[in-house]
């Protein structure tokens, strides 16, 4: 097939001596960038845009390529390890992540899942993206504001998953999460909206200091319960070698990370919609699938669907960024600017006019995932070394990387005040037994939802047809009713003598 | 103990450096010299629009040795949507920080600045507009009109569209364009987008029939056949691949609407008059760089429009003005 | 400890708080942002107040459950971390982030978990690697110098 004969051209020039060095380097700095909570791809990004700027064109592209791929390996390291996700798209990660490696004591496995999933994640979204990267950016662009709407509605509903036991206190928290991510700027109509008066409201509640409270903060505060308990980790699982992961556990990771990888790439094309997104509909997904261990408990398919989804996401978002130009998410944007410094225009010219540079980059992505996931893999001993650290002392550290993190997203201690307030928040609602992961999860859908939702209104005029007359968007409405009614429907049905009542 | 004498040290230390820093600065004083860091804030975050311009000319003044060879520090402060680093900025008291302290201030941070706060123009000294920005209408693949005259005859026969387009200047444009047709906001309406890709990625994909978008964003699409421009919102039509745009009193009994984004800088009040005119004459400077016209004007497809001091402050203040008369302050 | 002293503990407080969020955010919804537009659609207040009813009728329901909970216990010792995080911020204005960290972390280490100097200096100086660093030397962050430090620069 052409795409392939052009990608194997991509990586003949990709296998320059410069070429490789820059993009083992790009990844090492990559991990290092997501693994720190509070820095995010989108900063680390920016921030180490002007250390590409020594080299060519080409050269600059792949590290940069390098970097923001390889951060969605990094995000898992400090969940897994310390319970604070590294970022938006580690939060899921963590879910599962963090009891795998602190309660089942396996946190070299838990590493290692994340890094194999991460690596058939990417890879799947790299191999969509090599044969249908311009087929898929056009299937993006059919996604308008009501076909989104109508898919996110769908997503909603996995929501209903992650509840829990108790459904009133998980719909309370969830429709909180809602209303912290509706204060602020409304875009659509230009006026600030619950802002109280404050300015810094007037800004909105900053995501990933919210996220770092609400999840990690309120972690170290119920970690201090624990300070007189005995270190968990023995230190003898330190080697690569009982890091492995055995055949039985590479099966359970496999599918899931397969399906979360074309659910992930698909994802990542979406207007809108990123890693974070993908991980949390990949993990949604995952729990409505059987799993050895419940979800939530430390499975290994939790972890393999979130961390194969983000970097499906991180591939599949680069198919409208090189093929239209068009950039997915803020990170993309930085990307996109980045490409316009060195006077190379992404869009529908991009692969007539810069073959050599598209493929280059396409090709680097391969060699990233691969070179990612060795230095990834290397390392888990060090990083499970942090285990062993007694808890203790852990505290203090991880406080003041919360807090350090919280400030750099935007060079305030707004974010920190943000961060504290959710973190207390956070350990209150934990304690009597309220969930986190809903509101979280609902923060960052939600708006989505609201902006699609009112812009697919103002083009029908206000009439609630249009989301049944373009076709996608009805297709996913059916799903939705089809979902709705299922319970329901079921219910009446047994209750008629059609089908066999089930013992719940 | 150990840690009150390290930090007895650091204040010390901390105390006497910049005494040193400011003897040296004294001497050859005709006029203000940089003579530290420059602090310059951007209200929003890296690799956008503004980072770019920012970055650009701290640049460009640092190649061409125009700040005395102190460092730009380019800080972004996003929070309140950036009116808490606006408000910042204004606050900063007299003396040698106010005047090393700059900040990046665009149509687009003015507009909503007054609109949502009781920030203003006076509270901050003017240095210099540096480029000016239109925009034009266009159409996508799929639209059913080939020109913008089709478009008036659909909406006199009932019809209603819809214009995509970004949050801060557009809507704007838009509402002086609707009000010189004279038609209602429902006949044509307006979805505000966070970005103009954004709104391009709706009208390429057919949801919307027009996309409003400065010159640099829908380039390559023009270039490519996907975007085609239909209506130049300025005085003069556009050169290049946009000529064939006409201007509003080409297409019907209008006068031309234009809403020029720009792109300035400001300082603190409080910052000195030798040190601001300093400022204006550096800004000048890179505006006639070959530096700046190639590097930043040509490839954003800006054009470049300098105005000093005097000149920024009349302009920013008139456009402060028609901006509160249109929100009925 | 007596358990069942009040009727009213944090179990009841969370939902009742969730009420009045949901009053607020209604009514606001409401006066001052909008419902719906004949032409656009819903107005910035449309969706806000669609969630606080959900949200209103969940926070009863939890209110009228949560008279059968159990009361929870809180460690008083847990609440010194946050209120150490209090102090950073409040020292931060004073001194910086960087020295409040700092601060935090000796007195931490020394006083409260009673480690011996050469546990709490070599955590610190790990701290210190880790933060100066990516965060400071890498990244560059402008972390803030506070109102001493400013005032001696000035």
């Amino acid at each position: 097939m052409e795409n392939l004969l052009h990608l194997f051209e991509g990586f003949s020039i990709l296998f320059t001596f410069q070429n490789i060095i820059v993009t083992m380097f790009g990844a090492v700095l990559g991990l290092l960038v997501g693994a720190m909570p509070g820095i995010g791809s989108l900063a680390g990004v920016a921030l180490l845009l002007p250390l590409t700027f020594k080299f060519n064109p080409t050269t600059a592209i792949i590290m940069l390529g390098a970097l923001y791929y390889a951060n969605m390996y990094g995000g898992a390291f400090s969940s897994i390890l310390i319970g604070i996700p590294g970022d938006g798209p580690a939060v899921m990660t963590m879910m599962d992540g963090y009891p795998m490696a602190t309660q089942r004591n396996r946190p070299g496995q838990a590493l290692l899942t994340s890094n194999l999933s991460s690596f058939i994640g990417g890879f799947i979204g790299m191999v969509i993206l090599t044969f249908m990267g311009p087929l898929l950016a056009d299937i993006g662009l059919k996604f308008g504001p009501a076909e989104m709407t109508a898919l996110l509605l769908v997503a909603m509903t996995s929501i209903g998953w992650l509840v829990g036991e108790n459904p009133t206190k998980g719909v309370l928290l969830t429709m909180f999460g809602i209303l912290l991510a509706s204060m602020g700027m409304d875009t659509l109509s230009g006026y600030p909206r619950y802002d109280f008066g404050n300015i810094y409201l007037l800004g909105g509640i900053p995501f990933v200091p919210f996220v770092i409270g609400m999840v990690g903060f309120s972690q170290v505060m119920r970690l201090m319960s624990e300070r007189h308990k005995e270190t968990k980790i023995s230190v003898d699982k330190l080697s690569i070698k009982d890091s492995m992961i055995t055949l039985h556990d590479f099966k359970r990771l496999f599918f899931p990370a397969i399906r979360s990888g074309f659910l992930g790439t698909f994802v990542g094309v979406l207007p809108g919609a990123g890693a974070t997104t993908a991980a949390f509909m990949g993990y949604a997904v995952q729990k409505s699938f059987k799993s050895e261990e419940p979800m939530g408990s430390g499975a290994i398919e939790g972890i393999a669907a979130c961390e194969a989804a983000n970097n499906g996401a991180a591939a599949g978002a680069f198919a409208p960024l090189l093929a239209l130009g068009i950039p997915g998410s803020g990170t993309g944007a930085v990307l996109l600017g980045g490409l316009m410094m060195w006077g190379l225009n992404p869009g529908p010219l991009l692969f007539t006019n810069s073959p050599e540079f598209a493929w280059g980059l396409i090709a680097s992505l391969f060699l990233a995932n691969v070179i990612t996931l060795m230095i990834a893999w290397g390392v888990i001993p060090f990083l499970v070394k942090i285990l062993s650290v007694p808890t203790r002392l852990m505290i203090p550290v991880i406080t003041v990387i919360c807090i350090v993190g919280s400030y750099s997203t935007s060079n305030s201690m707004y974010g920190v005040l943000i961060m504290f307030i959710s973190g207390v928040l956070g350990y209150i609602l934990n304690r009597t037994g309220y969930s986190t992961a809903p509101a979280v999860l609902s923060f960052v859908l939600a708006p989505l939802l609201e902006s699609n939702m009112r812009k697919a209104f103002i083009i029908s005029q206000g009439s609630l047809g249009i989301f049944f007359e373009k076709p996608i968007s009805l297709v996913f409405m059916l799903i939705l009713l089809v979902i709705l009614l299922f319970p329901a429907g079921r219910l009446v049905l047994t209750k008629l003598g059609v089908l066999k009542g089930k013992k719940n | 103990m150990k840690k009150v004498f390290l930090l007895a040290i650091v204040l010390f230390v901390a105390a006497i450096v910049p005494v040193f820093a400011q003897g040296e600065a004294e001497t050859g004083s005709e006029g203000f010299v940089p003579s530290k860091d420059i602090e310059w804030f951007v209200t929003s975050s890296p690799g956008g629009g503004s980072d770019i311009y920012t970055r650009m000319i701290a640049d460009i003044m640092t190649r061409k040795d125009l700040v005395n060879g102190q460092t730009f520090l380019v800080t972004n402060k996003t929070d309140g949507g950036g009116e808490v680093g606006r408000l910042q900025v204004s606050r900063v008291k007299g003396g040698n920080i106010a005047d090393h302290t700059l900040l990046t201030f665009n149509s687009g941070d003015h507009a909503p600045m007054v609109k949502n706060t009781a920030n203003r123009i006076e509270n901050f000294t003017p240095i210099a507009v540096m480029a000016v920005d239109k925009q034009l209408l266009y159409i996508g693949e799929y639209s059913k009109y080939a020109s913008f005259a089709e478009f008036l005859d659909a909406i006199a026969a009932g019809q209603n569209f819809v214009i995509a387009g970004s949050k801060g200047d557009d809507i704007a444009t838009y509402e002086l364009l609707v009000e010189e047709l004279g038609i209602t906001q429902n006949q044509i309406s307006f979805i505000t987008n966070d970005a103009t890709s954004d709104a391009i990625t709706s009208v390429l994909g057919g949801h919307v029939d027009l996309v409003m978008s400065k010159p640099a964003a829908a380039d390559q699409y023009v270039v490519a056949g996907k975007l085609t421009p239909i209506l130049a919102l300025s005085e003069t039509r556009f050169t290049g691949n946009l000529a064939s745009a006409p201007t509003l009193s080409e297409v019907g009994p209008y006068d031309n609407v234009e809403n020029p984004i720009w792109r300035g800088v400001v300082a603190p009040k409080s910052m000195s008059a030798e040190a601001a005119d300093f400022w204006s004459n550096a800004f000048k400077a890179v505006s006639e760089s070959e530096e700046w016209q190639n590097e930043y004007i040509n490839k954003y497809k800006l054009l470049s429009e300098f105005k000093g001091r005097e000149e920024a402050s009349a302009f920013m203040q008139k456009f402060q003005e028609k901006t509160l008369a249109a929100l009925g302050k | 400890m007596e358990k069942r002293r009040h009727p009213i503990s944090v179990m009841q407080i969370i939902p009742i708080v969730g009420i009045l969020i949901s009053i607020t955010f209604i009514y606001l919804g409401f006066a001052k942002y909008g419902f719906w537009d004949e032409f656009k659609g819903p107005r910035p207040g449309f969706f806000p107040v669609v969630i606080s009813s959900f949200m209103l009728i969940a926070s009863s329901l939890a209110l009228v459950f949560s008279f059968k909970e159990e009361p929870i216990d809180w460690p008083l010792e847990n609440w010194l971390l946050p209120l150490s995080v209090l102090a950073v911020l409040i020292a931060t204005f004073i001194i910086g982030l960087l020295p409040s960290l700092a601060i935090f972390v000796l007195l931490w280490l020394r006083v409260f978990e009673k480690c011996t100097w050469k546990t709490t200096l070599t955590v610190f100086a790990i701290i210190a690697v880790i933060v100066v660093g990516a965060f400071v030397l890498w990244l560059g962050v402008p972390f803030p110098k506070g109102f001493i430090i400013n005032m001696i620069n000035n």
